[in-house]
């Protein structure tokens, strides 16, 4: 501080254009800081802080050097339309210029025309900074991700209130913005921001030179170039658990609105309309999400699902703000999470139920494409806390079986997608799904034929939609036994289902088997397929796996998985689709697309999901008589570590007609060895390819 | 102040600071370089995972010689180095023509980057101990200095780090072509 007033005696700025501008940068800044303008010419501010994005490097600290420069101008207006400047950069540059704002070289640039004592009457200009101070450390140095790299500001605001100044009231909400926004980000887009802020940090450290900042530096590169994975992220399993943040809102509103009373009044900018427009703003960030995660099926069932839900839950909102309550009950209810809340007693249950068992159900089975228990994106924040309990397992189990429809069909032969079993199953599962409180005494089974037709028409698409699914089922551990004892089941299942909401079971489905597992449950289905088939488990089976298949010896055994809820076929009938074939040390994703009337095309995308290179990678694929298939050569044979979509490969499989896809079986052998170890084996098997 | 008066001084008595960033694919030797010129050693080096930076004066000019890994994971970061930098030392593995070209594509994305367009190109046909390495001349043609760098001074030095042959040539000649009075990096 006393430097700073000692400098200011010293040397002051020479007047205006100290010197002519070089880059197009200081030219913009130096036309945004001119006298001649009356007021702070905002267009040309924002478009300076759009170069300062675009061009990033060395801009930051550029326009700080040069608008600094401009706050400490004889000029009051010149001071005052730099400053302006510098508020709209710091809102509208983000962290790379925090850091430079942050720098002890700018903040004592800044304060240079304080005197030492404060003087009785602070000048315009000098209000405006200690306004900004406040401000900043108000917001970035509390709430910025990297609040610990603007340590100066706060220790400059604590030198200036040491030294008398006061500083004036900060208008909250003009600096909110500064806050971190609370949309929801995609993994994708927080890494790309975590990547702009370490890039802007090590050009920073690289500036400074000092040997502390140059060993930091080092550090952060090794961050950067991949070598210290140490302090990585996950950020799919960040944007998860701000998924689960948006689920809770969404979860909040249709609770509120449940609780939604004629006559009650929804005011402007009370709590409803925050949720509703924080669920708004979410809703196209999901989408995108859908898009980005395309390889992960049942991330995207999940969030297609989620926005669903959110949708019902805006649509609601809306239409009761409206006053249109009956227009909003006619929505079907029973957002994520508070099934139970969803049916109502009363005149109208039988409407809800079918409501209820439609839409709603149709969207639950859908995200049982595969999710893993450990890696899976979304069950990071489930709401539930079933989700993870030990018992649950069990639970699982039994949702499994009961609630496998399709996929166990096709999975065990047992029904192999024979209509009228699964219609059995659909039916009785329904009124399970729906009543809760209303049929929980009574036996499934016992439920009006009335229903069935309403049900059938759901089932048909059931066979489509929930192939994406089958082949992660593997994992179903007793394989589909007879059906009475699936109904036993049922029937048990009934009774836990009252607690446990349809997400839990959602939240931790196995994607993997363990070889063991699969034998068994493949075992059954030997006997009841064609030849065919059965050859290929001759080819593959026990004998093939060179003794590694060996219980549990490849991936953890996880409970099987469940398949608590329906699926709509109809919302994605021909679109490519994508399948998790494996995910263990590899992780495996077919994306599925039909060419032609007789011909799928499977491009197959293989990740290392270790820290250890990869080697020697075999992939083989084997289908049941009466297809084709057609393998291009693997891109390669080696993973590095975490290599993301390292071996792609493209696989025509013909003889496919439309409409059979979900039919098709395939059998699959993957060796590899992990950093050079012993080679690796595992199989399985695919059924049903998720498009039609 | 203190700064100033050190500088005038250094005007005064020729001697120069300049700021030299090395870059080159991996396992082309600038870490070797570094070291040689640094300690007058022939250093057993690992590959570098981030950056070595070093002080050498030599000739009156006080060298910031900035190494940094040329591993391809690494290469993205480099940009981050240009500020500043007033000479570029480019190193190429003259015993593996089979990845010239590979060298001639990173060297054409740093050089006509706009923080470099001031800067000065020394490229070390490193290596020329092993039988068979590209002279200078064939370095030089592979990495189309002609068209690439025709807006920079460059200068092709045949070098062996691990004897040091060269290495002190090439600096020499950075010292000699360096702008006067653009001496530190802003």
């Amino acid at each position: 501080m006393e430097a700073a007033s000692v400098r200011y005696a010293a040397r002051d700025r020479p007047s205006f254009p100290n010197q002519p501008a070089e880059t197009q940068l200081q030219r913009f800044i130096q036309n945004a800081c001119s006298p001649e303008n009356f007021e702070p010419n905002l267009a040309l501010s924002l478009e300076i802080a759009d170069v300062i994005n675009a061009k990033k490097g060395g801009a930051p600290r550029e326009a700080a050097v040069a608008i600094v420069g401009y706050i400490n101008h004889r000029n009051v207006n010149v001071s005052l339309l730099a400053l302006s400047l510098l508020d709209i950069c710091v809102k509208n540059c983000g962290y790379p210029f925090h850091l430079q704002i942050s720098t002890k070289d700018f903040l004592n640039e800044l304060v240079r025309r304080f005197p030492e004592r404060p003087p009785i009457r602070t000048t315009r200009v000098q209000n405006r900074i200690l306004e900004l101070v406040e401000e900043w450390r108000q917001t970035i140095c509390e709430t910025s991700k990297y609040k610990e790299d603007l340590g100066f500001i706060r220790d400059m605001h604590r030198l200036l209130s040491y030294k008398g100044y006061v500083f004036p009231q900060v208008r909250r909400e003009d600096a909110a913005v500064l806050n971190p926004s609370d949309n929801l980000k995609s993994a994708d887009e927080m890494e790309q921001e975590e990547r702009a802020a370490q890039s802007a940090k090590l050009q920073e450290l690289i500036r400074r030179g000092t040997p502390r900042d140059l060993q930091e530096a080092n550090k952060l590169m090794k961050i950067m170039a991949g070598y210290d994975q140490r302090n990585k992220t996950d950020y799919r399993a960040k944007a998860a658990q701000e998924v689960s943040e948006v689920q809770q809102k969404a979860k909040l509103l249709e609770e509120m609105l449940q609780g939604y009373k004629p006559g009650d009044e929804i005011q402007e900018g009370d709590v409803f309309e925050e949720l509703a427009n924080a669920l708004a703003s979410a809703h196209p960030k999901i989408q995108k999400m859908c898009e980005e995660e395309s390889d992960d099926t049942e991330a995207v069932a999940k969030l297609l699902e989620i926005n669903d839900s959110i949708h019902r839950t805006i649509e609601r909102y809306k239409l009761i703000k409206k006053g249109d309550i009956d227009g909003a009950k006619a929505i079907p209810v029973g957002t994520l999470g508070i099934t139970g809340a969803g049916v109502r007693k009363g005149p109208d249950n039988e409407l809800s139920l079918i409501d209820f068992g439609g839409p709603e159900d149709d969207l639950g089975s859908s995200t049982v494409a595969a999710p893993s228990a450990g890696q899976d994106l979304m069950s990071g924040g489930q709401s539930t806390p079933a989700s993870n309990g030990k018992g649950h397992a069990l639970e699982d189990d039994l949702l499994g079986l009961t609630m496998g429809d399709g996929s166990i069909g096709q999975e065990g032969g047992v029904s192999l997608g024979t209509a009228d079993i699964m219609a059995q199953f659909s039916q009785s599962s329904r009124p399970v799904a729906a009543s809760n409180s209303i049929f929980s005494g009574s036996t499934p089974l016992s439920h009006p034929p009335i229903q069935a037709p309403s049900q059938q028409s759901n089932f048909d698409m059931l066979g489509s939609f929930s192939a994406p699914g089958t082949a992660d089922q593997r994992g179903v551990s007793k394989p589909a036994t007879p059906i009475p004892s699936a109904l036993q089941h049922q029937q048990q299942q009934a009774a836990k289902r009252s607690s446990a909401d349809p997400f839990a079971a959602l939240a931790t489905p196995p994607r993997q088997g363990s070889p063991f597992q699969f034998q068994q449950s493949t075992k059954p289905a030997a006997s009841h397929l064609s030849p065919g088939s059965l050859d290929l488990l001759g080819g593959l089976g026990p004998s093939s796996n060179n003794g590694t298949a060996t219980p549990g010896a490849s991936t953890a055994a996880h409970a099987p998985a469940p398949d608590e809820e329906w699926t709509f076929s109809s919302s994605v009938p021909d679109d490519p689709s994508d399948l998790t074939v494996t995910n263990s040390t590899i992780r495996t994703v077919f994306s599925v697309r039909r060419e032609n009337d007789a011909q799928l095309i499977l491009h197959s995308r293989i990740s290392n999901t270790t820290s250890q290179p990869i080697n020697d990678l075999t992939f083989q694929l084997a289908v049941t008589k009466g297809y084709t298939l057609s393998l291009e050569p693997q891109s390669a044979r080696s993973l590095a570590p975490n290599q993301i979509n390292g071996i792609s490969q493209t696989i025509r499989l013909q003889g496919v007609e439309r409409g059979a896809g979900t039919k098709v079986k395939l059998r699959w052998r993957a060796s590899y060895s992990v950093g050079g170890g012993q080679p690796k084996h595992e199989q399985g098997e695919i059924v049903g390819l998720g498009v039609a | 102040m203190g700064g100033s008066i050190s500088k005038m001084m250094a005007k005064i008595f020729g001697s120069k600071e300049m700021r030299l960033l090395m870059l080159g694919l991996d396992a082309a030797g600038k870490t070797t370089i570094l070291y040689k010129l640094k300690l007058d050693t022939d250093v057993t080096t690992i590959p570098t995972v981030g950056f070595n930076v070093e002080t050498v004066t030599y000739k009156n000019t006080k060298f910031n010689v900035w190494d940094v890994g040329g591993q391809d994971k690494i290469r993205p970061l480099w940009r981050h180095y240009f500020s500043g930098t007033q000479g570029l030392i480019f190193v190429i593995d003259s015993s593996d023509p089979g990845r010239i070209d590979e060298a001639k594509n990173e060297l054409a994305r740093i050089i006509q980057d706009r923080e470099m367009k001031d800067a000065l190109l020394l490229v070390f046909a490193n290596k020329q101990d092993v039988n068979g390495a590209l002279s200078p001349r064939a370095v030089s043609d592979a990495l189309q200095l002609d068209t690439v760098a025709r807006n920079h001074t460059w200068k092709v030095e045949p070098s062996c780090a691990t004897t040091g042959e060269g290495i002190f040539e090439g600096l020499a000649w950075l010292s000699q072509n360096v702008k006067v009075g653009d001496t530190s990096g802003k």
